[in-house]
């Protein structure tokens, strides 16, 4: 069985992708999580995780439009499927009942949209 | 966007490069995105970090995922690769000792090589992690005349408001207090709302903008304000977990050695120093609002260091001119007001700034309170790990050439079937490049087994850095450039053999190549013997140290210490009860201990009435109570002890140097004037003892009377430290009940002044053992492959009649007469080297020839015993076995 299983900068990225809907490819994903994280990261790292994503079948993916400021050439579009849905909400569940039984914190009433 | 304006373009080669391993079908995608990064890049920045970062994401392209498969072609090449490989292995097991002895030697000179590249990479990576860091000094004093050059951290305190308003190359100023001052140091600590005391080490003064200057990382709190109220520090991130796990500290108070009067807030809490940083420490105390002790702001005293950050464009050298200026304009009357030395001062005394990464191995040798590394250890094992290195490539390119005369036949059969120089040569080397890639891997595990040993040695808590990208190619270029190095000798000396020679049977070992091979021995048992001696040295150095009389009695004496928790009735109570007991014989009230971590104070004396100018004069100044002679074990040559029928407040004690720097027949009855105004009468002149390091010379030192607020040390009269130990502890906690005992032996602390020889000396024994190893090795292959040859010869010879005895000494007598050679090359050598090592030292050992015939002997009963086994054999064996064949 393949590993299903997300890891910190997966799940981040995973996140990205349905942010950018229509506009996830790998320089925007690149770009956004800079942008978003402040982290430095380069789109071939990006790239080699949407790659494993897609293997694990997380993502679909299909060549969209080009523009000229890409040279004419066009650009792989990704987007979430079924199951990488379902895994992120699973790590969301997750980390919320960890949440939910750290008393520091449940005392603080965190007000989380579950 | 106008491209057509500015006709940029990405790099072109990157752009080959990236379609040149990239797969084909990701090539349209990867160009697009890297095009687009390019050109949003190239809108926001420079045209030279635009193109810098397209290489940059071209080369983070290469990855598994996106490299296109690499089809492996047939060549005719990648064959006799192949086949280089398989002779080398099958080479390799066939001689499986001599293999055995060339990839074991190696794989020694490796290890000690990786471990201390690491020590020497930990070493130079000190604070070199700032953002500004060619920005940050260090102000240090700089003394030079006639006949002394010098340089030293401290300054008054009040330099820091002069400077900030007139050099406007001064960023930013901060002050610290790292020597035994005030708080500075160890203390026992608590939660306001805790009562246990708990010890700490690691506090230390600074002003508010130390977090800043020095670009401290915060946890909680804020940089600019986490220290700029009174009693406020920050502590680490450790100390912040042990206290306040789980929580925000900031805000939250402390109380330190059980002073409930003034309370610490905790102001933020900062990351952990790391390992490699001049300054550690875990408490740091504010200056800000301080007005006594550390904060106190006078002329008179220097008592600071200073952290200065330049602004970006200043020039450090007329920085440091306009320091001089500054003090001969603005300070140049309150200084006068303090001292009398002005004069000399302002002729000699200039300003140097230290960069901040200098200031670890402080090549400038300025005197601060901070531990240091020492380049000289850098040299020196960078020294001893090439020695080493050196030691077993010899081997290898003995072992190599002696073996030459089986691999001849090889060579001339492959160059009658049409080989070329150059393929042999190839041969060679990919065949020392089998061997030393095979070393290296033995080395790296033997180097991370032996860690653990050497950073116990070298004091240092080094990682191997697994998991950086750039330590395996390292490591494997490193292998190449050995292997080629190592081989390169070997393989132009077999490959030059001429097929009718060898193949004739004609070919013996060359002269020239004994000779080298004898040169090579002798060069490894000099290097051994030297290191042998350099152990032998530093041992008896240390031995010298630790049996050396010092003018005190070290023994029985136990320093219980953190009794600034107490208050100074609570301390006589507790000094009192403890004379009671019948095993102990002394006690004192002292703070100043002759080791080292215990407190400094420097005072100017003159004598009374002298004249201001030729008077100018510093000692130690201590404060003693009327018992602390008597237990501590020193000794009064003239005059009196303090007593405690008498006040003695303006008696003073001083030792015989100082009385000799004064030029005083009989001190006793003098008036001296300290650099306050103070007068005292010299009452009684000590006996010189050690107070400080025996590496240095006994300074003046001048005792006054008074009690000492933290360390009560006692003198016991019975062997029996246990049992004396216990009772001592239930009085403690009877006084003190909210804070664990602590306590010292003083023989301990004084044998831990010397911890950095005993760590050379077991360094020493290290390497040399090391070194002997590998030139055993060595010389062991090449006497079984010398015994091998002349097996014909020894047969013969014992049919004619030669006994055993004669054959041993025939076999053994060539390799000893080269330790022989070795031990009179590697003597003068090793004196001398010896001597340098010990200059600076005060009570240095006499080098004597005892030690060097030690040395030799050892190095040569070792070859001996080395050389015994392989020649035994040949003497002993039956002649008529090795003939049979003929």
């Amino acid at each position: 069985m393949k590993e299903t299983r997300l890891g910190d900068f997966e799940e981040t990225l995973l996140l990205l992708v349905g942010i950018l809907d229509m506009e996830a490819y790998a320089f925007k994903i690149a770009e956004e999580f800079e942008s978003q994280t402040t982290r430095a990261t380069s789109i071939g790292a990006v790239h080699s995780t949407l790659n494993r994503l897609s293997e694990k079948g997380f993502l679909t993916s299909e060549m969209g439009a080009s523009t000229a400021a890409r040279g004419g050439r066009r650009k792989r579009i990704y987007t979430i499927t079924a199951s990488g849905q379902r895994t992120l909400e699973a790590s969301r569940d997750f980390k919320v009942s960890l949440w939910n039984q750290f008393p520091a914190f449940a005392g603080a009433k965190l007000n989380f949209n579950v | 966007m106008d491209r057509s304006k500015n006709h940029i373009t990405p790099p072109r080669l990157a752009q080959r490069l990236l379609c040149w391993f990239l797969k084909e079908e990701l090539a349209e995608e990867v160009l697009g995105d890297l095009e687009e990064k390019f050109y949003v890049t190239l809108e926001k920045k420079s045209k030279r970090k635009a193109k810098r970062n397209y290489w940059y994401q071209v080369i983070r392209y290469i990855r598994p995922f996106a490299i296109r498969r690499i089809i492996v072609k047939h060549s005719n090449s990648t064959t006799m690769y192949r086949h280089f490989l398989k002779i080398s292995l099958r080479n390799l097991s066939r001689h499986k000792v001599l293999s055995g002895i060339k990839i074991g030697g190696f794989s020694i000179g490796i290890t000690a090589c990786i471990l201390i590249s690491l020590f020497i990479a930990h070493e130079t990576s000190y604070d070199k992690r700032y953002k500004d860091g060619d920005q940050l000094f260090r102000i240090a004093n700089e003394y030079s005349d006639t006949g002394y050059f010098g340089r030293w951290t401290n300054l008054q305190g009040p330099f820091k408001p002069v400077l900030e308003e007139h050099i406007p190359e001064i960023e930013q100023i901060s002050r610290v207090v790292l020597w035994k001052w005030g708080n500075v140091g160890e203390n026992h600590v608590r939660k306001v709302e805790a009562t246990q005391n708990i010890y700490e080490e690691g506090f230390f003064y600074s002003d508010p903008e130390l977090l800043e200057v020095l670009e401290i990382p915060m946890i909680y709190g804020d940089q600019k304000l986490a220290l700029s109220s009174p009693n406020h520090m920050v502590i680490s991130q450790r100390k912040a977990d042990k206290y306040f796990p789980n929580e925000n500290p900031v805000g939250r108070q402390m109380v330190l050695n059980d002073n409930a009067n003034t309370t610490y807030t905790i102001g933020g809490v900062m990351k952990d120093f790391p390992l490699n940083s001049h300054l550690q420490g875990d408490f740091i105390m504010t200056l800000k609002g301080r007005t006594v002790g550390p904060g106190s702001s006078d002329w008179c005293c220097s008592n600071y260091d200073f952290y200065v950050k330049l602004t970006a464009s200043a020039d450090k050298s007329a920085v440091e001119e306009k320091l001089v200026t500054i003090r001969d304009t603005y300070v140049i009357d309150q200084l006068k007001a303090a001292n009398d030395e002005i004069e000399d001062i302002q002729n000699n005394q200039k300003y140097y700034l230290q960069p901040i990464q200098n200031i670890y191995l402080n090549q400038e040798e300025v005197g601060d309170h901070i531990s240091h590394g020492s380049i000289y250890a850098v040299w020196v094992f960078g020294a001893i790990a090439g020695v080493i290195l050196l030691l077993a490539s010899i081997n290898f390119i003995n072992l190599s050439t002696a073996k030459s005369i089986k691999r001849a036949q090889e060579v001339g059969l492959r160059k009658v079937v049409g080989s070329f120089r150059s393929n042999l040569i190839q041969q060679f080397l990919s065949e020392s490049i089998v061997y030393s890639v095979l070393s290296m891997i033995l080395g790296i595990i033997l180097a991370y087994l032996f860690l653990p040993t050497f950073n116990q040695i070298a004091d240092k808590s080094l990682v191997i850095p697994l998991g950086t990208w750039w330590f395996f190619p390292l490591l494997l270029l490193a292998a190449l450039v050995i292997g080629v190095i190592s081989g390169i000798y070997p393989a132009f000396y077999l490959s030059h053999f001429k097929p009718i020679t060898v193949l004739r049977g004609s070919l013996t070992s060359g002269k020239k190549a004994t000779s080298l091979r004898s040169g090579m021995v002798v060069f490894q048992f000099t290097a051994t013997i030297i290191l042998i001696t350099g152990a032998l040295v530093t041992h008896q150095q240390f031995d010298h140290y630790m049996n050396k009389s010092l003018g005190y009695q070290k023994d029985q004496v136990i320093n219980i210490l953190g009794l600034n928790s107490l208050d100074s009735m609570e301390r006589d109570l507790l000094k009192n009860e403890i004379l009671n007991q019948s095993a102990v014989q002394s006690a004192s009230l002292g703070d100043y201990l002759p080791v080292a971590g215990s407190n400094i104070t420097n005072f100017g004396f003159q004598l009374d009435g002298a004249s201001t100018l030729d008077a100018g004069f510093e000692a130690a100044r201590w404060i003693i109570d009327e018992d602390y002679l008597n237990t501590m074990g020193m000794s009064i040559v003239s005059g009196r002890d303090f007593n405690d029928e008498l006040a003695d407040e303006n008696s003073i004690i001083i030792n015989e140097t100082m009385a000799e720097a004064f030029d005083l027949d009989d001190a006793v009855g003098i008036q001296l004037v300290d650099m306050f105004d103070g007068k005292y009468q010299v009452i009684g002149v000590v006996e010189d003892f050690y107070f400080e390091s025996l590496t240095a010379d006994i300074r003046p030192l001048a005792m006054v009377k008074g009690k000492g607020r933290s360390t009560l040390s006692i003198k016991l009269s019975t062997e029996e430290l246990e049992a004396a130990m216990s009772t001592i502890s239930t009085i403690w906690s009877q006084i003190e009940p909210n804070q664990p005992i602590r306590y010292s032996f003083l023989d301990e602390r004084f044998e831990r002044m010397y911890d950095s020889f005993s760590r050379a000396k077991t360094l020493f024994i290290t390497f040399s053992v090391l070194s002997i190893v590998v030139a055993c090795l060595g010389l062991f292959a090449l006497s079984a492959y010398s015994v091998e040859q002349r097996s014909k010869e020894v047969s013969i010879r014992k049919v004619l009649g030669a006994n055993s005895n004669l054959i041993f000494v025939l076999l053994a007598k060539d390799f000893l007469k080269l330790v022989g050679i070795a031990i009179l090359i590697a003597v003068p050598i090793g004196w001398y080297a010896m001597d340098g090592l010990l200059q600076d030292l005060a009570n240095r050992i006499e080098l004597s020839w005892q030690v060097f015939a030690l040395g030799a002997l050892v190095a040569l009963l070792i070859a001996f015993l080395t050389i015994s086994a392989e020649s035994i054999k040949a003497a002993i064996a039956n002649p008529a076995t090795k003939l049979r064949s003929e």
